[in-house]
């Protein structure tokens, strides 16, 4: 997901939704991780209220405050059937999944078949690399390189991404990959894109290729419409002002 | 940051001997977490410091460039949490790096918790899943560390154990009760409370361990009728407190103090 979900409190529960539904299984075990935003309170209380009322067992793992629990994080990784991961500080989610041994779980639990999903920070990490601003500036950052090539997120909220993955895939500092808008989703099977699917008309995801030396080409993907998603009524557009206000509101942080 | 105890904190920013001391709160090991950075400001307000707090989780929001930060700074105090993941994120941000730089420069450093199990060479940790197990630390000290140690079930017999182990002699560490080193050396234990403990524990020569326990000086007024606990407990163990040298590296003293003290995320 280029973005949307419960985390950023989007009103169309449609990509939570498919996350589960893509497990085939009546009531599957999914799993959150909000260890990109340093396992934030709101993250995890959102995502109760989301998926508390669907069918499906639901547990949260936190690597700040695993005393709690005492659970082991691989096994218990290993024993989901659809892992979901939010958005925040990508380096340092990647850091302190390391130290875990969190990495080398999401590898295993993903050949074991768990599905994998995430937006933003847990989306671009399952991909060899893509566009992190936990630094400040946009500066590229390396992934788990489960799928080949890499992400960029936000591509409609945060416009200033989209020139600087540009850059890196046009400079060979990223491989070619795809641009995805908020409410967009890329779906794949295994490591073959499937679909691009999305929560909001208008959404788009974008293929951007490295081409002769030094330039990228950009290329609009189709996007389907996911069902239960009005196309007639697209959500109000909002000044930046009340976009800031909830973000705010939300502890939401917007920056990778 | 005790709860209506200041005494630790107070200490922390006397020995700087500055009359309003930089301070800088490291709240990662608890994932930078609000409630706790705002108890920081409490605790440390702006009338008797320079309160500042890096997150690494929000670069965008704080301070520029955190190794600029952190060396400009009188006093680095590390909060709680998880031990394993406050060196993760560290690592991916140079701030290992940066700190071992302001140490060296004299900047104190403290904390409580995994703030202080960080400093160590070792760290046995109990925070984590299942049993409480051995982290290896920064290494500025060459010792080990176990805190709320005797607090908590199980911290105190796994310590000695990982000592009889093989682990570097170190100190386990009550809560209330702070090691102060200078250099690489014990200065004193102090204490916020009385009746807090620190203890020594090092090989006994036959593949155990042995424990010592050390004089801590209450930070406070002693109350009336009870006596000091420093010297109840003896001077049996002068030996360790005895090691104390002021350690001076480029003509300034290198103080780092440690907490036991509860201060969990």
């Amino acid at each position: 997901m280029g973005g949307g979900g419960f985390t950023m409190q989007e009103r169309s529960p449609a990509l939570d939704r498919l996350v589960l539904s893509l497990t085939g299984k009546p009531a599957p075990r999914i799993c959150f991780l909000p260890t990109a935003s340093g396992d934030e309170r709101e993250q995890t209380t959102r995502f109760y209220e989301r998926f508390g009322a669907w069918p499906c067992e639901l547990s949260i793992l936190s690597l700040f405050h695993l005393g709690r629990d005492r659970v082991d994080p691989v096994e218990h990784l290993l024993a989901q059937d659809a892992i979901y991961v939010g958005g925040g500080s990508m380096r340092n989610m990647l850091a302190v999944w390391r130290e875990h041994g969190v990495d080398q779980a999401m590898r295993a639990a993903w050949e074991a078949g768990v599905l994998l999903a995430g937006l933003s920070a847990g989306a671009m990490c399952w991909f060899e690399g893509g566009v992190t601003m936990s630094g400040g500036a946009p500066e590229s950052v390396a992934g788990l390189a489960l799928l080949e090539g890499s992400l960029s997120v936000h591509l409609d909220g945060e416009p200033h991404r989209l020139p600087a993955y540009r850059a890196a895939v046009a400079a060979g500092y990223l491989p070619s990959g795809y641009a995805v808008d908020d409410c967009a989703a890329l779906v794949f099977a295994g490591t073959r894109l499937t679909g691009c699917v999305a929560s909001r008309l208008g959404a788009r995801v974008l293929r951007v290729r490295a081409e002769r030396p030094g330039e990228a080409s950009v290329q609009k993907l189709p996007v389907r419409l996911l069902p239960g998603v009005q196309p007639s009524s697209p959500e109000p557009e909002e000044s930046d002002g009340v976009s800031e206000l909830r973000a705010l509101r939300a502890g939401r942080h917007r920056w990778d | 940051m005790e709860w209506g105890n200041s005494l630790l904190d107070d200490h922390v920013l006397s020995l700087t001997g500055v009359q309003r001391p930089r301070i800088c709160f490291l709240p990662t090991a608890s994932g930078d977490a609000d409630h706790y950075v705002v108890r920081f400001y409490r605790a440390f307000p702006a009338s008797r410091c320079e309160p500042s707090h890096i997150s690494l989780f929000r670069r965008e929001t704080g301070v520029g460039d955190p190794r600029v930060h952190l060396l400009g700074q009188d006093v680095v105090y590390v909060g709680g949490g998880s031990l394993v993941s406050l060196l993760g994120t560290w690592q991916a941000h140079g701030i290992d790096l940066a700190l071992h730089e302001a140490w060296r420069a004299g900047v104190l450093l403290c904390g409580g918790s995994a703030g202080s199990l960080c400093w160590f060479s070792h760290a046995v940790s109990a925070f984590h899943e299942g049993e409480p197990r051995r982290i290896q630390g920064l290494g500025f000290l060459p010792w080990s560390n176990a805190v709320h140690y005797a607090d908590e079930p199980g911290r105190r017999s796994a310590f000695i154990n990982a000592v009889a182990a093989g682990m570097p002699s170190g100190y386990g560490v009550g809560d209330a009760a702070a090691l102060h080193f200078v250099g690489t050396d014990l200065a004193e234990v102090v204490s916020s409370k009385c009746g807090a403990h620190a203890t020594y524990v090092c090989p006994d020569g036959n593949g155990g361990a042995t424990e010592r326990e050390l004089p801590v000086r209450f930070l406070g007024e002693p109350a009336m009728g009870v006596g000091d606990p420093a010297t109840e407990l003896g001077e049996a163990v002068a030996e360790v407190a005895g090691r104390s040298v002021a350690t001076e590296v480029g003509g300034r003293s290198e103080p780092a103090l440690v907490e036991g003290g509860a201060i969990a995320a």
